[in-house]
This record gives C-alpha cells, sequence and structure tokens, in this order.
C-alpha cells in the first residue's frame, strides 16, 4: 500500500498533528465555497424568496449563466476529493459497529459510552478512523449528489440544444436536480454544523490542517494510532 | 376569368385542374375556402402531384402531366352518356343545334381531322371545320331537336364516346374509380340549381395543346350550365399582378390593343382590315357585336397617331406595324416568344428589350435562349436587380453552353427600373377588375419607372431621326405623344388615353342633331366611339375606366347589394364594369334566374337587371338574341369552326416528349399534329427509352418568379432548388431525402436536392409503369442564398401550342441519377 | 381593450398575487387546418411585424420551412405527410406556434419573476429583460415553443401580437392569412364558431373532426381544429398537459425542500441548544482503547 500524502513528514506545532495538507485543505475549500456559491444561487431560482440572492450574486441572467462553470469547479473538486479520500472513506465495519452508538453521538453522550459503562447496556462506542461515518456519509452523499446534480445539470444547461423528443430528460432534470440539491443540502447544513459548532477545532483543523494529539486520539484513535505509529500514549 | 375571384365564393364545385391557386394565388384562393365555408362547396383536385390546393380538397385525382385533354374528355363523356348535361342551357346557348358542313370528318384510327395533307403533315384544308351554311340566308342550319346525326351534339357523342373512364385511367394513370368519383362531383353541377367553377393556370397553358386543354373545359361548363352562372365560369388565374393587363393592351405579338387581331402586310387598305376584325351575322337576330370593331381599330389608330391619322391616310392604317407574310403562301410571320428567340438564334434580330422579363430563365430551353441573345448587337435589360438575362454574358452563365464572355459581341444595357411599388398606375386581375395603384415608396437611386425609361428612349430615337432621316421615320415622327411631361409621361393621362375621349363634338347616332359628347369629353361606354376619327380610345376593352366621373379604377366601395360578391363599385371590370361574362345564360329562356339564389341577371319586363347584362340591355327574352354577343353566331361554340390549328375539337394527343404511344389513337397520331418543333441544333426532343421519366415545373407560394430569389424572407422560406421524387422512384434509385440528384433531358441537366415524398405516386399509362417528379423554377444564377445555377428551364423544350404560341413547359422528359 | 393597457393576471417566480385586478374577455386565435394551405404568409407577417431577421435555411425535404420554430420564427407551418392505416393519403398542414395555454407549463416552470407573465386577456408573454435564460421553460412546455438565442440567452416566441392586440388590432399572422384559416376575437366566440365548423365538417365527411382546445392545460388561447381528428397526425401531442414532473417540483416537493431547509437549520440551531459542543479532554490518557 503506498504511503498515504499525508503521512509524509511535515511540520507541525508541538502537540499538534498534521490532519489535512494543504492540498486537502484547497480542495476541501474549493468545494466548500463553489457549493456555497451554488446553494446560494440555487435557492434564488428555488424560491423568488430567495431571489435577492440572485441579485446579490450580479443578477438573475450573471447568477444563471455562472452557476453552472462553478457547479464544474465544484465536481472537479469533488472528483478530486474522491481521489484523494477514497481509501479514507471506506465504510468498515467499525463504522457499522459505530453507528450502534450514533444516538449517543448526536446527543454527546459518549463520554458515558465508556467501556466501564458497557455493562449497563450502552453499546460500546467503536473506535474512529481518520473519518467517523458521518463524515463518510457526508462524502458520499456529496460525491452522488455532486454526480446527479452534473448530470441534471448539464441537460438543463444545454436545454434548448435538445429536441423536443427528449423533452422527458428536462423534466426528470428539473426533478432531480432539486432533489439532488436538498438532499445535499441536509449533508452541508450538519456538516457546517458539526463542523463548527459541535466539533471544536474541526474548522480550524481545514483552515490550518492542524489538530491537537488530544483532538484527534479523542475523535480519531485509530487514525491517531496509524500515523503517530503506535507511539500514542495509552 | 369569365368570371372573378370574389365570385368563386358562389360555387358548389369547385374544380382545380391545371393550376395549384392555393400555391400560387393564394389571396384569391380565399374565395374557395369561402364557397367550402359557406356553402359546403366540394373543391376538386386534379393535379400531377398532390400539393397545397390537393390539402385543402375533397377529392384529389393525380393524373399524369399532359394528360388533362383524356380526363377533360372523359368528363364530357361522363356527363354525356349519364344524361348529366343541362339539356336547356345547352340547347339555348350553345351550338349544340348546329349543323357541321358535309366533308367534316375525324379519323378515329389515325387521330386526325378532315383535311389534313399526308406528305405537308399539315393542315392544308380547313374549310370543312364549318357550320352548314344555307346558301339562302348566309346563316348557319340548325337542327332544334339536336338529333341530326351531323347536328354538333350528336358528333360530339360520338367524339368523346372513346374517352371511357378505361381509357382515362390508360392515358392519365389514375384509377377508373377515382377518375368516376371526381366526374360524379364535377358532373353534378348539371342542375340548373348546382353550379361549378374551374380554376386552372398554367398547368393547362404550358402544352402543345393547350388551346385545345381549355376548349375541352369550356365545352364541359357549358353542357353542365355553368358558364355565365354566377359562382360558375371557366376561370384562368392570371400569374402575375398585371399580366391580364399586358394581354389586354396588345402584349401577344398577334394582336393589338383590345385582342384586335393584328393588320397583316398583305391587306392593302383599311377596309381589307375592316372586313376580316368585323364579321358577318351566323344567325338571326344576333348581336354580332363585333361588327362595331371598326370603331375601335379607328379611335386605335387615333389614339396613336392623332392628328396624323386622318380620314385621308385611312387614319394612319399604314403608319402602324403589321405583321410581315411568311415564306409559304397565306402564312405570316411568327414573333412569339419561342418564334422570337429562333428569329434571334438565326440573326433576324439586331437588338432586343428586356422590361421585366427574363427570358433565360423564364423562357423554354435557357440554353437556346443564352445563344440566341449572344448572337444580338445589343440588349437592352429594365430591371430591379441583376439577372440571368442581363448578365447572360458572364462565364458562369456561358458555362452552360461552353462559351467565354469575350466571344460575345452583344453590348448590354442594363437599367434600373423601378418596381410596382414604386411607381403608381394600374393592375389589371384575373377577374378583369383594373385597379388604379398608388405609389408607396420612391424607386432607389438612379431606378426609373418603365414609362419614363421608353419615353427617354423613343424621344430620343426620333430626335435621331428628325437629325437623320431614315428609311421610314413617319410612325416615329407621327405618334401622338402629347403627355404634359414628355420624358415622364404621367400614367393618370395614360390610362385616360387607354380609355379615350372625343376629338371633336361628337353627334348622336339615332339623332344626329344632338351632341352626344362634346370635344374634350371621356368616353363613357364602347358606342360612343367611333369610326369617323371623332374619338382616340387606346383600348376599346378599357373604355369606361376613365369616363368623365374621373378615374373609376381608382373606385373602392365595399358595397355588394347583390350578396354575391359583385362590389359592383370597388374598381372599374372590364368589359363595361360587367362582374360575370355571358351572364345572360344565367337566366333560362324566358329571362327568370335558373337559380333565383344566384341571379346573374333577370328580366323585370322591360330590362335586365342585375350585374350588368352581357346583352343588349332592353332586348326581350323571347327576341332570342343570342347571349354569346361576340360570337356572330350568338351562342357558344362547342365545335369550334375554323379558328383553331389543330382541329375543331378537342382531342386529347400526347405532349411532344412522351412516355408512351397515344393510347387513343396507337397506330395514328401521337402528338398534337398541328405542332412544330424549332430546327436548330438545340431543339432536341428525347424519346422515352433514354428518358423515361415525366417531369414537370412549377411555382411556388414563396417565391415571385425570379425576383424574389433576392429577399431574405423568400429565400427563408424556399432556399434551395429541388426536385419532388415519388418515394418508391427514389427508393429504386436509392436516393435518400436532400441528397443531390441529376435531372436530364435532351436539352440540358441541372442539379437540385431531392425531396423525396408520398404526395407523387407512380403510375401505370397504357400498361406501363412511369414515373413523374416535378420541380419548381425560381432559382437561377444571380441573387441571395444557394442559387447553384439551377434554372429549371435547363430542361424544358421550345415546342409550342400552335394556337396560343405557349412552350411546353410541363410534361416532358428526362432521367435522373444521384448527383 | 383598446385604450387600456393590458393588466398582469400572473407572473413567474411570484410569492405574491399579480397587480392586476379587473377582468378582460378571454382572446384567442382559431385556426382551420381544413382551409390552411400553408403559404407561410404568417409565418413572414409575424417575422415583419416584429422585426426579426430571415433565418438562414436550407432545403430540408419538405415544404417546411425550418424543423421547428425557432427564436427568429416564432410560427412555422408544419407540413405533415400522412397516411392513415387504410391507405388514405393526406398533407396535414398546420400553424405551430405558442398555444397561450390557460394554464402555462412555462410559466411554472420559470424561476424568474416576471419573465413571463399572463395578461389578463389570457396571452402569456415573454418579458426579455427579466428573463435569466435558465431554459426551465422549454423543459415547463408540452408544446416545446420556447425558442432560446444563443446571442441573447433569452427565450423568445409568440406575444399573440400583444402589442397590436392591446390597441385594437389583430395579430399580424391573422391579417396577413389568405384564406381567413386564421380568426381571432373573444375565445367564447370563436369556440362556436370552431363548433359549428367541426359539425359542418362532420357531415363533409370528415367523421373525425375534431377540436383541439385540450383540458390538460386548462385550455389554450390558439384554439386548431383538425380535420383528420388525431392530433398525433397533426404534431400535436395527444393530451398536453402541466408534466406530473412539473406538478411535483412546483407543488408538494418545493413545500417540503422550503420545510426541510429551514427545519434543518432551526434543527440544528436547537440540537446546539440542547446539546451543546463535544468536549475533548486535554492531554488525559483517552478513554477509547483502540482494540487494535
Amino acid at each position: 500500500m503506498a504511503k498515504p500524502a499525508m503521512l509524509k513528514p511535515v511540520k507541525v506545532a508541538p502537540g499538534n498533528v498534521l490532519r489535512y495538507t494543504f492540498i486537502e485543505r484547497l480542495v476541501h475549500w474549493a468545494a466548500a465555497l463553489s457549493y456555497m456559491y451554488l446553494a446560494l444561487s440555487g435557492l434564488a431560482f428555488w424560491t423568488p424568496w430567495m431571489w435577492w440572492a440572485a441579485i446579490l450574486l450580479g443578477g438573475g441572467p450573471v447568477t444563471r449563466a455562472v452557476h453552472p462553470w462553478i457547479g464544474l469547479a465544484f465536481t472537479v473538486s469533488v472528483i478530486y476529493m474522491y481521489r484523494i479520500w477514497l481509501t479514507d472513506m471506506r465504510i468498515t465495519k467499525t463504522d457499522l459497529e459505530w453507528k450502534k452508538a450514533i444516538r449517543a453521538y448526536v446527543r454527546n453522550e459518549e463520554e458515558e459510552m465508556h467501556p466501564v459503562q458497557a455493562e449497563r447496556g450502552f453499546t460500546p462506542y467503536a473506535p474512529v478512523d481518520r473519518f467517523n461515518l458521518g463524515q463518510k456519509y457526508l462524502f458520499w452523499l456529496m460525491f452522488w449528489g455532486g454526480l446527479t446534480l452534473l448530470v441534471t445539470g448539464f441537460v438543463l444547461w444545454f436545454s434548448d440544444y435538445l429536441p423536443g423528443s427528449l423533452r422527458f430528460l428536462r423534466l426528470i432534470s428539473v426533478l432531480l436536480h432539486p432533489v439532488a440539491f436538498l438532499i445535499t443540502f441536509g449533508g452541508f447544513i450538519i456538516h457546517v454544523y458539526m463542523g463548527t459548532a459541535v466539533v471544536r477545532g474541526g474548522f480550524s483543523s481545514v483552515i490550518r490542517g492542524e489538530v491537537s494529539e488530544s483532538w484527534a486520539r479523542h475523535h480519531h484513535p485509530l487514525w491517531y494510532n496509524r500515523i503517530t505509529g503506535g507511539t500514542a500514549k495509552k | 376569368m369569365t368570371n372573378g375571384w370574389t365570385d368563386i365564393a358562389n360555387a358548389d364545385v369547385i374544380l382545380a385542374m391545371g393550376g395549384n391557386p392555393a400555391e400560387n394565388h393564394p389571396v384569391g384562393f380565399r374565395f374557395a375556402m369561402e364557397a367550402k365555408r359557406n356553402r359546403n362547396a366540394k373543391l376538386v383536385v386534379v393535379d400531377p402531384r398532390y400539393q397545397r390546393t390537393a390539402a385543402v380538397s375533397d377529392k384529389f385525382v393525380q393524373i399524369r402531366a399532359g394528360s388533362d385533354i383524356a380526363f377533360l374528355g372523359g368528363l364530357i363523356n361522363y356527363a354525356l352518356t349519364h344524361n348529366r348535361i343541362q339539356e336547356d342551357y345547352v340547347k339555348l346557348f350553345t351550338n349544340a343545334t348546329f349543323l357541321v358542313k358535309e366533308g367534316y370528318s375525324f379519323d378515329e384510327k389515325t387521330g386526325l381531322f378532315s383535311g389534313w395533307d399526308k406528305d405537308k403533315k399539315a393542315y392544308t384544308d380547313k374549310s370543312t371545320w364549318a357550320y352548314d351554311i344555307d346558301p339562302k340566308t348566309n346563316f348557319a342550319k340548325v337542327d332544334e331537336t339536336m338529333q341530326d346525326p351531323r347536328c354538333v351534339l350528336q358528333i360530339m357523342k360520338k367524339f368523346y364516346a372513346r374517352y371511357t373512364p378505361e381509357m382515362v385511367s390508360s392515358v392519365c394513370g389514375c384509377t377508373p374509380e377515382s377518375f368516376e368519383q371526381a366526374a360524379e362531383i364535377i358532373t353534378s353541377t348539371y342542375l340548373p340549381n348546382k353550379v361549378g367553377t374551374i380554376m386552372y393556370a398554367l398547368g393547362w397553358t404550358h402544352h402543345s395543346f393547350s388551346v385545345q386543354l381549355i376548349h375541352a373545359a369550356a365545352m364541359l361548363q357549358l353542357l353542365l350550365g355553368n358558364v355565365g352562372m354566377p359562382g360558375g365560369g371557366l376561370n384562368a388565374l392570371r400569374g402575375h399582378s398585371n399580366i391580364q393587363g399586358g394581354t389586354d393592351c396588345g402584349m401577344a405579338y398577334h394582336n393589338l390593343p383590345g385582342y384586335i387581331a393584328i393588320p397583316k402586310a398583305d391587306y392593302a387598305k383599311l377596309p381589307d382590315f375592316l372586313a376580316v376584325v368585323c364579321p358577318k351575322p351566323l344567325r338571326p337576330g344576333v348581336m354580332n357585336f363585333m361588327a362595331n370593331y371598326d370603331r375601335f381599330v379607328v379611335s386605335q389608330y387615333k389614339a396613336y397617331y392623332g392628328k396624323s391619322a386622318t380620314k385621308d391616310n385611312e387614319f394612319g392604317f399604314n403608319l402602324h406595324p403589321k405583321l410581315p407574310v411568311g415564306a409559304a403562301p397565306g402564312t405570316y410571320q411568327n414573333w412569339s416568344w419561342a418564334y422570337m428567340f429562333d428569329h434571334m438564334y438565326s440573326g433576324q434580330m439586331e437588338g432586343f428589350f428586356s422590361f421585366g422579363m427574363n427570358p433565360v430563365s423564364n423562357g423554354p430551353h435557357s440554353r437556346k435562349a443564352i445563344a440566341a441573345l449572344g448572337k444580338l448587337k445589343w440588349l437592352v435589360v429594365a430591371e430591379n436587380f441583376e439577372t440571368e438575362t442581363a448578365s447572360f454574358w458572364k462565364p458562369e452563365v456561358q458555362w452552360l453552353n461552353d462559351g467565354k464572355p469575350q466571344d460575345i459581341p452583344t453590348e448590354v444595357f442594363l437599367l434600373p427600373a423601378a418596381n410596382f411599388a414604386e411607381k403608381d398606375g394600374s393592375f389589371t386581375n384575373s377577374a378583369r377588375w383594373i385597379a388604379w395603384k398608388y405609389k408607396a415608396v420612391d424607386p432607389p437611386g438612379d431606378a426609373k419607372p418603365d414609362q419614363e425609361i421608353i419615353a427617354r428612349i423613343f424621344l430620343k430615337v426620333r430626335e435621331l431621326y428628325e437629325k437623320e432621316g431614315g428609311k421610314y421615320p413617319d410612325p416615329i415622327q407621327s405618334l401622338n405623344w402629347w403627355y404634359t411631361s414628355p420624358t415622364k409621361p404621367a400614367l393618370e393621362e395614360v390610362a385616360k388615353e387607354i380609355n379615350g375621349w372625343a376629338i371633336t363634338d361628337v353627334m348622336d347616332e339615332k339623332d344626329p342633331k344632338t351632341v352626344a359628347l362634346k370635344a374634350g369629353d371621356q368616353l363613357g361606354k364602347f358606342l360612343d366611339a367611333r369610326a369617323d376619327g371623332s374619338t382616340l380610345s387606346g383600348n376599346w376593352l378599357y373604355i369606361g375606366s376613365y369616363t368623365q366621373a374621373g378615374n373609376l379604377t381608382q373606385r373602392r366601395s365595399g358595397a355588394d347589394p347583390s350578396g354575391l360578391g359583385r362590389y359592383s363599385e370597388w374598381a372599374f371590370n372590364w368589359p363595361a364594369n360587367r362582374r360575370v361574362m355571358y351572364n345572360r345564360c344565367s337566366a333560362d329562356a324566358s329571362g327568370k334566374p335558373w337559380d333565383p339564389t344566384r341571379a346573374g341577371i333577370k328580366w323585370n319586363g322591360e330590362k335586365w337587371i342585375g350585374d350588368v347584362p352581357d346583352y343588349k340591355p332592353d332586348s326581350a327574352p323571347e327576341a332570342g338574341m343570342g347571349p354569346f354577343i361576340m360570337n356572330p353566331e350568338g351562342v357558344a361554340r362547342l365545335f369550334v369552326p375554323g379558328q383553331f390549328a389543330d382541329g375543331p375539337w378537342t382531342e386529347h394527343y400526347e405532349p411532344m416528349e412522351s412516355p408512351v404511344q397515344n393510347p387513343l389513337h396507337p397506330e395514328g397520331q401521337n402528338s398534337n399534329p398541328a405542332a412544330k418543333p424549332f430546327k436548330t441544333q438545340w431543339d432536341q426532343l428525347g424519346k422515352s427509352d433514354e428518358y423515361p421519366i415525366v417531369a414537370t415545373t412549377y411555382r411556388l407560394t414563396e417565391h415571385f418568379h425570379y425576383w424574389t430569389k433576392n429577399n431574405p424572407y423568400n429565400i427563408q422560406g424556399q432556399p434551395e432548388f429541388f426536385v419532388e421524387i415519388p418515394a418508391e422512384l427514389a427508393a429504386e434509385k436509392g436516393i435518400k431525402n436532400t441528397q443531390n440528384v441529376r435531372i436530364t433531358s435532351a436539352r440540358g441537366s441541372i442539379v437540385g436536392k431531392a425531396m423525396v415524398t408520398k404526395r407523387i405516386k407512380p403510375m401505370t399509362i397504357a400498361g406501363k409503369k412511369v414515373y413523374q417528379i416535378g420541380m419548381p423554377i425560381h432559382w437561377g444564377f444571380f441573387g441571395v442564398g444557394e442559387q447553384k445555377g439551377a434554372i429549371a428551364n435547363l430542361v424544358t423544350h421550345s415546342v409550342v401550342d400552335p394556337n396560343s404560341f405557349a412552350p411546353e413547359y410541363k410534361g416532358f422528359l428526362v432521367k435522373l441519377e444521384k448527383a | 381593450m383598446p385604450g387600456k393597457v393590458l393588466e398582469i393576471r400572473a407572473m413567474s417566480a411570484s410569492s405574491t398575487p399579480a397587480p392586476g385586478i379587473r377582468s378582460a374577455p378571454v382572446v384567442a386565435k382559431l385556426i382551420d387546418t381544413s382551409t390552411c394551405i400553408g403559404c407561410k404568409a404568417c409565418e413572414v407577417a409575424c417575422q415583419e411585424w416584429n422585426d426579426l431577421p430571415a433565418e438562414i435555411t436550407v432545403q430540408i425535404g419538405t415544404y417546411q420551412t425550418l424543423p421547428d420554430t425557432t427564436p427568429n420564427l416564432w410560427n412555422l407551418i408544419k407540413f405533415n405527410e400522412h397516411e392513415t392505416s387504410d391507405g388514405a393519403f393526406h398533407w396535414l398542414l398546420r400553424k405551430d406556434q405558442c398555444m397561450h395555454c390557460a394554464d402555462p407549463g412555462c410559466m411554472k416552470a420559470c424561476p424568474a419573476p416576471g419573465a413571463i407573465v399572463q395578461y389578463n386577456n389570457g396571452i402569456v408573454d415573454f418579458e426579455q429583460d427579466n428573463c435569466i435564460g435558465c431554459g426551465y421553460c422549454i423543459a415547463g412546455c408540452p408544446f416545446n415553443v420556447p425558442k432560446m438565442s444563443k446571442q441573447t440567452k433569452k427565450v423568445y416566441k409568440c406575444t399573440l401580437c400583444v402589442d397590436r392586440v392591446s390597441v385594437g388590432l389583430e395579430p399580424a399572422c391573422i391579417k396577413a392569412c389568405p384564406t381567413n384559416c386564421l380568426t381571432f376575437g373573444s375565445k367564447d366566440v370563436l369556440l362556436l364558431k370552431a363548433q359549428n365548423r367541426v359539425t359542418q365538417l362532420k357531415a363533409a365527411g370528415f367523421a373525425d373532426a375534431a377540436i383541439y382546445d385540450p383540458p390538460g392545460v386548462s385550455g389554450t388561447g390558439v384554439v386548431t381544429i383538425l380535420a383528420y381528428g388525431d392530433p398525433a397526425a397533426y404534431g400535436l401531442p395527444r393530451n398536453p398537459n402541466i408534466s406530473f414532473a412539473l406538478e411535483l417540483w412546483k407543488g408538494p416537493l418545493k413545500w417540503i425542500g422550503n420545510l426541510a431547509i429551514v427545519g434543518g437549520i432551526i434543527g440544528t440551531f436547537v440540537h446546539y441548544l440542547r446539546f451543546g459542543p463535544k468536549h475533548v479532554p486535554e492531554d488525559g490518557p483517552s478513554k477509547q482503547l483502540p482494540p487494535n
């Protein structure tokens, strides 16, 4: 197995470990910013209540003209993410174990899920590798959602080139494009909320790339063990 | 048109044949649609192609191009054998009762009439094509019972008995059933209260037997009692906005304005001429209006030569051009279109004026026309656009004949002319309505109206004659050029002159002491014209169009008290503002309308009321004056004595190029015996073994001749030359839609895009499978869009009808291949 | 309605009612295919009135000007060569153009406020100034009418000559039609006329003659008399309607989506209020033991 790029020695502050390389951060933000643009402009087309967004983004025609190009940028970043994170994003058995405790995770009750308390009926809280299942779900949601948005978006982009006999393609697209958006947008809201408000340190990790060892140990123990080569404190 | 556009709305049955009115006369066609909407009229379309008119028809029959006479003959036979003729009408108003001269015969085997000279291959003696004249009275003999075997009706029955549905099918390629279905509808108008009309156009006139074809249609309409009836008649749809006006005013070489036959060079004196144009009556009591032609001839000469036309010089009889005698004794030269180009090709012409004409494209056989123009010393073209004719010397056109510009001696002058909207004047439409039009915009640049171009040329020529003298300057010097502005004659003044006025005080003919017209007064009616030189009139037919009441062609009243679309105060309708010609026939012997809901005219005990009567207004019906006042026999001619070159009856002859031997006389005459091909190297006719496909040419709604190829909107509608090909033929040749195909005739070839269609079906003609294809004209070398030199007339031939001299643009042979 | 500027009855992407308060008689154009000769006068009259340039065309193996309408050619005569099962052949000519649906799919699909409006006389018009060129109307239209200009990236179609109609004139095509196969007026009157014509056609042997005023779009402002009945033979959809996808999209999905978005945002907020952030123990030994 090739050595993942992230394991290359990079200088980090003492007590910290490198969580995201520069490229990863760049790609993340390319996807994030393009998605935010797409969401905002898309919402303007979704409902007249949000039409102000189109005005904010340069007016209806400009927004309409730019949206598909940004869509392409989003697609490119998603594809790049796929390339660099595919191995990390595979859903494992441990993830499925972890999933059993998802309720506790949502309720911030993982403290109570210490193995010591396992006999009290709690499911053991399975350890997490580089990404937890929620993050993986988001990734795959964005991947498949992005793909759907891309395909349907293309149909809508070039709908004037489509012969009348293929009208069903347009109809499928006008329906699937917003459906796919809504689903990704749900993931997006949760992701942003989790990454900023709930999991403190997450936001700075995609900015600076570093997390504290304790953060890493706490949230992603398997990963932490892996990158520190077992030097982690037990 | 015997009737008028608006009158078509009164029809019960409309036969569109030899024309595609929806395509080429869409505006007038509205009245056919009104008839359908308002009267449940049936529209029958008989045509080589399922076309735009067929799309809205009740019955469509596909026939082979050039087989129309067989179809009409079949209809005549159907009407006669099924007793579907309006007998009272036929007896009263046609020459069905007349006896035909002993000696007249028709040989069914050879397909030739009496008088044929086998050796000379010509009709050398037409004296038997005549009525049996009673030597005592000099009137024609009649048999009121119509039972005499030599009476016209009996001869007719025998003649057309050969045109059975099976024969029609064999010649035309339609099924006998389809023919009979159409015949049932068409002949249903034999009832006095049912009226049918026929709309035809160039599909009938573009044949080597075109006049006889129209003769056949006229016979059919007469048998069915449809002529003279509102909603009936025989209606020629004229192709250009003022082509009727052109014909009325002497456009054809053999007529003076007003359809007065041109004097011949061997008429020594005016009376010789008048004796020809003023016939003697053939029946007692007839009006024989043509006896008045002396008035019109003299008034016309007065219009031409003014003060120079005096009693002493026979009103200028010898100033006016006459038709030169021909090579053979008793014949005269022919200067009709195709003949003119033949003469041009043989070097008999020095110069040629082409105004509003594009002979290279619109004449038959373009390559011959190009070759002929190259023999001229000079050519003057007055046009809106650069045309194929004006630029016939250019390499791309000369390429057609392997010629080079440097070898063309012709000096060409292209004069920019104003178009119809850039000048005022009048249009005479198919319905004979003369309507004034007003200038919409000024002509661009140096473009001038035609009359100014002509005037300037004339004045210059006259000046040259004055300075240099000449062989016979008198006609030019004597011409009555009275216009206020000699270089720019106002068309208002020309219109005044065409109608005519009294030169001196004109006395009443019944009461010679009262002045009927003061000097200078406009003529009001035909008989205001005088043969003594006291009146002038450019065209007698137009008398009444510009009277003391003013220019009546400018009238625009939509009032229609008749409810029959007569619109008597809209413009002026020659003759005498009469909307339906021969309208005496709309009423029975006692003067009561055949159909009270469609009364043309009726006798009220004192006079005829309704439309302007085509009759003496106060002649009681009992007096029995014939309704066809222009004919010396007073009735309509089924049998046509003497007048035509190719027989007194209409017989089906094959087109000059035909895919089969004439099924009517397989051993005898194939094509029109009186039609003669020209003899130059260009005049090749093809045989069906090499050229098996019947082709026809036509026009499209989207274009006007070769003009609109300069206008983007027209080009948008029909951008490229195409060839309509039956799907079966295309499959046989492996031709796909829009692929390029080449059509070749014995004269030339042309490439166009294939339009593979189900609208033309293969036919079985005389037991042989025959395909026909069609192609529109409208393309050429110069214009907007894809021109590609696609002049349809590159493949047509220049054999003409022996009566009208119209070329056979329709129904010729070609071969087809992928290009 | 001469002298009175037309009012807007409905408009695209508007959350509030359109301003038109007065009602007006619904106008319509009646096309009688049984008297249409395909002369294309309407095509050119439309272009000339609307100042549209001629299209560069090629011969496509039919009499039809173009395969379909374009941003510069808003009405097109369709020439359908039609053979029935019993072998009868008809050349069916029909004027193709915006149908001015009472319930316009284009307007429903349009996301740009005011880009598509419906006047109180029923005319559906595109306001190119407000059009963003998204092409949703193309998806929304059951007749494939709106056409996007490559040049301007806006859609165009027949306006039913709203500029002429609003000053009491008939549309340009009606004026140009030589056979009167096109008529214009109040829809009620025209429908009566159409019914009479259909009765007449049936009596004349056109057994299947029918009026095309499809209920799926609540009727159209362009009513067509089909002499041979079957809309498909004329290139018309048999049962055009606002597509189910469109109904779903602009109906339930829209509300579910809106609720989901708002609900999601509120949900996260409430979640934060209730559970707050996760805490990372500082430097303590991990309570989680990797199983290794």
